[in-house]
């Protein structure tokens, strides 16, 4: 029987055990791996709608031009596109407070990502309202089915996010910087800053370049 | 191993954040995205270079996005992470690239030419409340076995 | 917003009525007879022993990543059961009615199936064999057995591994609630479109399928982030990724592939709900739909899936045979390049599932090339196997033989997975049993090495050897079973008989099928002798106990710890100096274990809420089956309530004091003989 090394013994200086407690493990580091994993995921699955999209887009013909004029509404999208943005700036914000360990400079930062957020939600759910009230509908056809599907299910992303926002605002109340509190300040901003990175996709690939298909 | 440092707000992955990062960040991508949109209203482009165009755009936005927001680098902190997303970016290329591929040829193979916009006038209907959708009369469901 | 149900509906009980419980089919009403006994059986048992307390504290509520790999295993187990209950029907049914002269009963027509049960029971063995067998056995040992190798004391997230557990079992829940209140899906296990829309299938059985297998994949996504992060996170000091053991690089892959595939099913299943519930077209057959997509989804996923079973069982070989082989393994870095390789390029294959569609003929020509591709790195390792017995001293132990049978499986298997990778054959036999009897080798192979690996691994966990003989009658009677079943079966393939039959038009098959009647027989013989060699295994468990090194040529950190493995897994972190640590320590004389002054540990403290979850997402997911909306909203705010409430805990960690240490390792003795070598 023989071993795969060329690691000799050494009497007295080899360490056979390691003594300390295995939570020397770096938890954050481990906890914001394992949601950036999520995170992708969650990638592949806006992925697999893009695939969906490309497949559908063959029969957008369906609709007449007027429709898809009103669903790809690029003005809209941009200002859309802004909003996001900028609430990703101010969680960015919330970030450099956090390294500086400032409660009042984290709070501010989330609240105006929040409030932003909650801009860009009103403005996609003012979108749909106006799509909805002409008769164009996800059930109209496989097409708006998909764009309305990418478009709503980023827009939920966006609300979990809000949830998360309060319940982190609550917590770092209640125990300031925790490593608990910390990492999950971190893995928001994962998620929330995935979030525009997703968005340039939709707005480019779906808002802008809708306009040739 | 990487040990943990007592205090969390020490950890690298705290002290990466960088306000001018972010800053420039919101910047670049706000000039592209608005490029792309400047690019929607020129009618001098062609279809293949308004494609263009606002894809290289959207590519300039997601690598300066990558870098910036979710620091996408070789640091012993974000290291794997970096990894990870490079593990997932050819398979999105490969699903949607390959399904792109095997439609297209399937449409032209089996479907009788649909030229665009020419099809159905805008459907008619209510708000969306109300909205039937259009699922032809199904079957009446059988009893439980 | 939602779609116009046809027939009756009522907010209270949305789609569920009495008419739901097939109270007047026998064979459901024997088998809910029988569930009924085995639950009582099981509640009197808990109640007669008082293990109530005892299962909630240290099974229900456990996050020790090696008891819930024991429960993954045991749902694995029963639902092996089902599935082969599943398939003893379908062998006997396509044995009885063969041609128009053959008898029916049980108001079938022929046989005593009709059609519309025996399609469910297809459906729900395909499903049940794949995603709630073959996957929680592999999950529930990789569970066990990485942190082991990895010289980790738990999981990287311990709750988040209960929940996927639970969401699992939650799923296999539901597949089992639909025998008794309403139905199953009865189109295939993979879906299949436009049949499944609404207005074809308009009960509740595809909605079963859809949650079930939506759930699962949940539950699996979750398993695999946690796989990962333990892998690249949580290895003792000293063990480099050149160093990590060979069943551990085997579940990086695997769970690679799991992670990567897992969120397109999701999506092919979503779109599918979203047509169902919502009235989108997704895969309608007008309006702009394409019911090639669903497949092209859901194959993004199937075949990477495959080999998502695959690749674990592959590690466990890789275990296996260096051991009774007393031999370290033949090119250990092409294995790791190897299964990376059959990870990457599983995910560039999946039209093979459907070279029919009519795809342009580069497309076809493409994929077939990728597919064949495959066997390039499959041969590698098959090579590296045989090198690694080649001069070995190889000890036919029942792990070995277990292992030895999933090799010549492999053989059958990767040949005929071949042979359907010409698009031109493909073209003859898809959809026909040929494809069937391919894929069942390939799975008896995945069974194979998991029994290799339970009766390898066994003695580590529960600290007693299983017993010899009856799991040698176990093991050739499966062998036989499965050449009466599968040979007949490649020649009725090549005869061009057609999947899912359940009434056979040629009478000329009737011997084949009969003969792989008499294959089920010898199965049937099996499941006994395995019965007995639980029974004879757990009655001399006193006599058969074990050491730390029960087979005396093992390699890895796994069997560096007591038998059974205590609950922090090592009273010290091993430190890795070489691939093989274990045999490297005992070639240099310095094979023992650390048992002096030793230091509090920090654990994660059992917790509820993954049970919880779990619970709630069951009822979540009978809501939507049955349209009750106000049950699934209302099961779905407390899931969010109770995810918010739960982020709020402060107190989720326990310390394992030094003294409790001490005496736990006071208590055992490593020294025991292994039983097997005397
Ligand atoms: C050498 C490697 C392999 C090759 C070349 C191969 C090739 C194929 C091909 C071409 C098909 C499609 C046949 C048809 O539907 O007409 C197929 C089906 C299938 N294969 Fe494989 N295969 C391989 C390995 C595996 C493995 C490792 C597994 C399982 C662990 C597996 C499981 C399946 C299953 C489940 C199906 C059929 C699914 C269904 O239609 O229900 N294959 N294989
Ligand atoms: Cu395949």
């Amino acid at each position: 029987m023989s071993s795969t090394t060329d690691t000799r013994i050494q009497p007295g200086s080899t360490v056979l055990w390691d003594k300390g407690d295995a939570a020397g493990h770096d938890i954050l580091g481990t906890r914001t791996f394992g949601f950036w994993l999520y995170m992708l995921t969650d990638a592949m699955v806006y992925a697999a709608f893009f695939a969906a999209f490309g497949v559908l887009a063959h029969n957008a013909g369906l609709n007449s031009k007027s429709v898809l004029a009103a669903v790809f509404n690029a003005q809209g999208a941009y200002r859309e596109t802004i909003a996001l943005f900028a609430s990703v700036l101010a969680y960015g914000y919330a970030m450099v407070a956090l390294k500086k360990g400032s409660r009042s400079g984290v709070a501010v930062g989330t609240v105006v990502a929040l409030v932003l957020g909650l801009v860009f939600l009103g403005m996609v759910s003012g979108d749909m309202e106006r799509l909805f009230g002409q008769g164009i509908v996800p059930q109209s056809n496989g097409f708006l089915s998909i764009v309305f599907t990418l478009i709503i299910y980023h827009a939920l992303h966006i609300i979990v996010g809000a949830i998360w926002m309060l319940v982190m605002l609550a917590q770092m109340g209640r125990d300031g910087f925790t490593s608990n509190v910390v990492y999950r300040l971190i893995n928001l901003r994962i998620f929330w800053h995935f979030q525009a990175v997703i968005w340039v996709f939709i707005f480019v690939f779906v808002y802008l370049q809708g306009k040739v298909i | 191993m990487t040990h943990s440092v007592d205090n969390p707000l020490h950890h690298p992955e705290v002290e990466q954040a960088s306000f001018a990062g972010y800053l420039a960040n919101f910047v670049i991508t706000v000039v592209v995205m608005t490029a792309a949109l400047w690019v929607v209203g020129d009618k001098s482009l062609s279809t293949l270079g308004f494609i263009g165009w606002t894809t290289l755009f959207a590519v300039v936005a997601v690598l300066v996005q990558a870098y910036f927001l979710l620091h996408m680098n070789w640091s012993k902190a974000q290291v794997w992470h970096t990894v990870a997303m490079l593990m997932f970016i050819p398979l999105f290329v490969v699903m949607i690239g390959l399904t792109a591929w095997m439609f297209h040829g399937l449409y032209e193979r089996t479907m009788i030419a649909m030229p665009p916009h020419t099809m159905a006038a805008p459907m008619k209907r209510a708000a969306p409340a109300q909205a039937v959708p259009p699922v032809s009369q199904p079957v009446p469901a059988p009893k439980a076995m | 917003m939602f779609v116009h149900l046809q027939g009756p509906w009522n907010p209270v009980w949305g789609r569920l009525s009495l008419q739901a419980i097939p109270y007047h089919n026998p064979i459901l009403v024997g088998t809910f007879l029988f569930a009924v006994v085995i639950a009582l059986a099981a509640v009197g048992a808990v109640l007669y022993f008082r293990a109530g307390p005892y299962l909630w504290r240290e099974w229900l509520t456990t996050v020790d990543h090696k008891k819930i790999g024991v429960m993954y295993c045991l749902l694995g187990l029963v639902m092996l059961f089902r599935g082969f209950a599943d398939a003893l029907m379908i062998r006997t049914q396509q044995a009885i009615a063969v041609g128009p002269h053959s008898p029916g009963y049980l108001g079938a027509l022929h046989g005593y199936l009709t059609p519309f049960h025996i399609g469910q029971v297809y459906t729900a063995h395909g499903l049940i064999m794949v995603v709630f067998a073959a996957t929680p056995l592999l999950v529930g040992i990789m569970n066990i057995i990485v942190p082991l190798q990895i010289g980790a004391r738990d999981m990287a997230y311990p709750y988040l591994n209960a929940l996927g557990f639970w969401l699992t079992a939650a799923a296999a829940g539901l597949v089992m609630l639909s025998l008794f209140v309403g139905n199953f899906a009865h189109g295939g296990w993979y879906g299949f479109l436009p049949y499944f829309e609404l207005p074809y299938s308009p009960g509740v059985g595809v909605d079963y399928w859809m949650w079930a297998f939506q759930l699962s994949a949940v539950g699996t996504t979750l398993g695999s982030i946690n796989l990962i992060a333990t892998i690249v996170k949580m290895r003792a000091p000293g063990m480099t990724w050149m160093r990590m053991p060979i069943f551990t690089w085997a579940s990086l892959s695997t769970n690679l592939i799991a992670l990567t595939s897992f969120p397109v099913l999701m999506v092919s299943l979503a779109l599918l709900g979203l047509d169902r519930y919502f009235g989108t077209h997704f895969y309608t057959a007008g309006n702009g739909g394409n019911l090639m997509l669903y497949n092209d989804l859901f194959w993004v996923w199937g075949h990477p899936e495959v080999y998502f079973l695959i690749l674990p069982a592959f590690g466990m070989m890789s275990e296996i045979i260096p051991t009774f082989s007393e031999k370290t393994l033949f090119g250990y870095t092409t294995m790791v390049v190897a299964s990376f390789a059959i990870g990457g390029v599983s995910w560039g294959v999946w039209l093979h599932h459907f070279f029919t569609m009519a795809a342009e003929p580069s497309v076809n020509s493409f994929y077939s090339v990728t597919t064949m591709l495959v066997g390039i790195p499959t041969g590698v390792k098959v090579f590296n196997w045989i090198f690694t017995m080649y001069r070995g001293r190889v000890r036919f132990e029942l792990p070995m033989m277990w292992a030895v049978l999933a090799l010549f499986l492999l053989l059958v298997g990767g040949m005929s997975g071949m042979m359907n990778a010409f698009a031109a054959n493909d073209y003859m036999w898809h959809n026909g049993v040929f494809v069937v009897a391919h894929f069942h080798m390939m799975v008896l192979l995945i069974a194979a090495s998991i029994f290799g690996a339970v009766e390898y691994w066994f003695p580590k966990i529960f600290g007693f050897k299983l017993e010899q003989r009856w799991g040698k009658w176990f093991f050739w009677f499966m062998v036989l079973g499965t050449a009466w079943v599968f040979v007949p079966m490649f020649i009725l393939g090549f005869t061009g008989m057609t999947r899912r039959l359940d009434y056979v038009p040629y009478t000329q098959w009737a011997p084949y099928l009969r003969v792989m009647l008499v294959g089920m027989a010898f199965y049937v013989i099996a499941l006994v002798f395995f019965f007995a060699h639980l029974y004879v295994s757990l009655r001399d468990r006193v006599k058969n106990r074990v050491g730390a090194d029960p087979w005396g040529t093992s390699r890895n950190l796994e069997w560096m710890t007591h038998s059974p493995v205590p609950a922090y897994n090592f009273a010290y972190i091993p430190h890795v100096h070489a691939r093989d640590e274990w045999a490297w320590r005992k070639e240099n004389g310095v094979a023992s274990l650390a048992n002096e002054s030793f230091e509090d540990i920090h654990m994660p403290r059992n917790t509820g809420v993954p049970v919880l979850l779990g619970a709630l997402s069951f009822v979540l997911c009978f809501g939507l089956i049955w349209r009750i909306w106000w049950l699934s909203a209302a099961s779905l705010a407390l899931v969010v309530l109770v995810i918010i409430v739960r982020s709020f805990a402060r107190n989720t960690d326990e310390v394992i004091t030094a003294k409790t240490v001490a005496g736990v390792e006071g208590a055992v003795d490593d020294a025991l003989p292994s039983a097997a070598r005397g």
